[in-house]
């Protein structure tokens, strides 16, 4: 009797001491409630549908999970590097649908390899030079195609956009990713430094930390995730012009705080961020089904980064106690 | 005197800037054979008075360590209050707007003070929340303001040059100056975006500060949008991310750090005023777009030089070793 007790308290004292997970429990709790009240909510179509709308930003999100752990906060030129990508994607479609993935996705990886070098060797500030590059990229892109809308000239991407076991492919790139970075990030060398590096830039730096290579590692991941957000939103449009990219930057942002990754660095995990984007998508499907407008489903989806991030603060503040 | 200006980004950087673009300015005629008409300057004006509150309410925070993504959140909704609740008193309209930009910048300082939460978040979380309320107010559709002689006043030119918003902008500027540049306020501001730990133990009152810039930036980004949607006779739900970008431009080109603790009032105006210019040189001259983008890439990527610390600390150890070289060339030289 005493040691059940005891267990209970200790459970209650654990459960306590995590306001985030409380939140988060709730807000799923409330989702599922709401759910259940609405009409095909839990239908199997349904659930293909919040899945396949969270798979371009979760792709995406998920590399920015990296970036973010790894102490370089955000990048605000995700949009246009997606956009170009695209544009890359599409114009190399004659090489053959493999050759296209290689050539796109390596330069989604040199264009944001760049930036991470700028950052982790020159310690840039990642705002700044995001929004430059943001420019710069953006600026390239329009001198390059005119302006003008980028069509492929034979479509070898067809394949990509079937949908075996009613998902679209880019679901299970999401899924596979999500899971081969949950693994990189705990149990690769690379990623346990990514880190330490966020948590403390300078032990990191004292402890003689290859703080450069690390920072440009991360960010050379987020690039191919972001090239192939790029390629499933051509493959989908199977056209590109400059607004191709749209709001990706602040969804993914979004995403990756939803999922309790800190904006300081040094902590998070791959597979959170994957529930971030699928709990985003979840409750705009629900918005959507109960009839409320996309100005409703922004609110709710600001509200809901304001509460996570309140939460993970509240925690760590009483951690400091 | 000027080695000291030199070491002062906060001074030389927009300083460069604004004459650059004055320069660039002056010089349109070459390019395309029209000279340059007062109206010109009026419609330069005119571009730093929509900008400028953002600017200004930005860069505020900026100096102080902190960076407010929601400003153009309180934008788009300010201009949206303005407009529904302005139809037939204007400036219940204003009032109505700036009211509601206070609250909200008071609320996130209250937050960012309390539970010390990095402002970036919070605002993008607000600036989310706000692009959705003011999308939820009109359907998400642009509201026309049908207030025409209002609209009319307000874009009257004054002095030839000026307009209503222009000189509200430029008022704003002088209250900033004043406030930032003689009195202790001022001097807690440049406190809380130096060094935080210390300028709490030293009795600043942090969080009143903190509160009060946000309180500030919000209502500053909302009176923006008022103004805005009144001389466009339209409020639009969404005005997008680029509002933003083009004021942290002004705010970078005035040599304000994201780091904080650093710049000026008229350094900030003289960012705000640079971007008007360039928009205005755009216009008149029809340069293609991706020029101009490429041209704020250069730009920030002079600004991403002089404030990366790892490479200011390589040049110095290139320079060190140069130096080296050098004097053990001179010793060559004497043995010999």
């Amino acid at each position: 009797m005493t040691t059940a007790s005891s267990v209970l308290r200790r459970v209650a004292v654990r459960w306590r001491a995590d306001p985030l997970d409380v939140g988060i429990v709730l807000v799923v709790l409330a989702v599922i409630v709401a759910g259940a009240l609405t009409t095909r909510f839990f239908s199997l179509a349904n659930g293909r549908a919040i899945l396949a709308s969270s798979a371009w930003v979760g792709i995406t999100a998920i590399g920015a999970t990296v970036v973010m752990i790894a102490g370089s906060a955000v990048s605000l030129a995700v949009s246009q590097t997606a956009t170009v990508a695209a544009m890359i994607f599409l114009e190399t479609q004659q090489f053959g649908l493999p050759a296209a993935i290689i050539l796109t996705v390596a330069s989604g990886v040199a264009i944001t390899a760049l930036q991470g070098a700028v950052i982790g060797f020159w310690t840039a500030n990642p705002i700044v030079l995001t929004i430059a590059a943001g420019f710069a990229i953006d600026g390239v892109a329009i001198w390059i195609s005119g302006g003008t809308t980028v069509y492929p000239r034979n479509a070898a991407f067809g394949s990509l956009n079937d949908t075996p076991a009613g998902l679209p492919l880019a679901v299970f790139v999401l899924l596979v990713l999500a899971v081969a970075f949950q693994w990189f990030l705990r149990r690769t060398t690379a990623g346990r430094q990514m880190y330490l590096l966020g948590e403390n830039p300078a032990a990191a730096r004292a402890a003689g930390l290859p703080v450069g290579r690390v920072t440009v590692i991360a960010w050379a991941l987020f690039g191919g995730c972001i090239a192939l957000t790029g390629i499933f939103l051509a493959a989908f449009n199977t056209s590109a012009n400059s607004s191709l990219g749209g709001t990706l930057s602040l969804d993914v942002i979004a995403a990756v705080l939803v999922g309790g990754t800190a904006i300081g660095g040094g902590k998070g995990s791959a597979l959170r961020t994957l529930g971030g984007a699928v709990l985003i998508a979840a409750i705009s499907d629900l918005l959507l089904l109960r009839g409320f407008s996309t100005g409703i489903q922004l609110l709710v989806k600001g509200i809901l980064v304001l509460m996570v991030v309140i939460a993970i603060h509240v925690r760590s503040n009483r951690r400091r106690r | 005197m000027i080695r000291r200006v030199a070491s002062r980004p906060e001074v030389l950087v927009p300083a460069v800037a604004l004459c650059v673009m004055l320069i660039a300015f002056l010089c349109t005629p070459l390019m395309n054979g029209r000279a340059l008409t007062s109206f010109d300057i009026f419609n330069t004006f005119q571009g730093l008075a929509q900008l400028g509150l953002l600017t200004l309410g930005l860069g505020l925070t900026m100096i102080a360590g902190e960076f407010d993504l929601s400003v153009v959140g309180s934008y788009a909704l300010g201009g949206m209050i303005a407009v529904r609740a302005g139809q037939s008193s204007p400036v219940l309209g204003v009032l109505a707007a700036v009211a509601a930009g206070a609250g909200i910048g008071a609320v996130q300082g209250g937050l960012i003070a309390r539970l010390r939460i990095p402002s970036l978040v919070v605002t993008l979380g607000t600036y989310i929340a706000l692009l959705g309320l003011t999308s939820a107010m009109s359907g998400g559709l642009d509201v026309t303001y049908n207030n025409t002689s209002a609209t009319l006043w307000l874009d009257q030119p004054i002095a030839v040059i000026f307009s209503t918003p222009s000189l509200v902008a430029l008022a704003a500027f002088a209250v900033a100056a004043v406030i930032l540049g003689g009195t202790r306020l001022g001097r807690d501001i440049r406190a809380v975006g130096g060094d935080r730990r210390a300028s709490r133990v030293a009795g600043v009152r942090v969080d009143r500060t903190l509160v009060g810039l946000f309180t500030a930036s919000g209502t500053l980004a909302a009176l923006g949008g008022a103004l805005f949607s009144y001389s466009y006779a339209t409020a639009n739900p969404n005005p997008g991310f680029q509002p933003l970008i083009l004021s942290a431009v002004g705010c970078l080109v005035a040599g304000v750090s994201l780091a904080g603790g650093r710049g000026l009032p008229a350094g900030l105006l003289a960012g705000a005023l640079s971007v008007a210019l360039l928009g205005q040189i755009d216009a008149i001259t029809a340069i293609p777009d991706y020029v101009t983008e490429l041209l704020y890439a250069a730009l920030l990527g002079v600004i991403v030089a002089i404030d990366a610390p790892g490479l200011r600390r390589g040049l110095d150890r290139l320079r060190a070793r140069g130096r080296t070289v050098a004097t053990q060339t001179t010793e060559q030289g004497t043995h010999a």
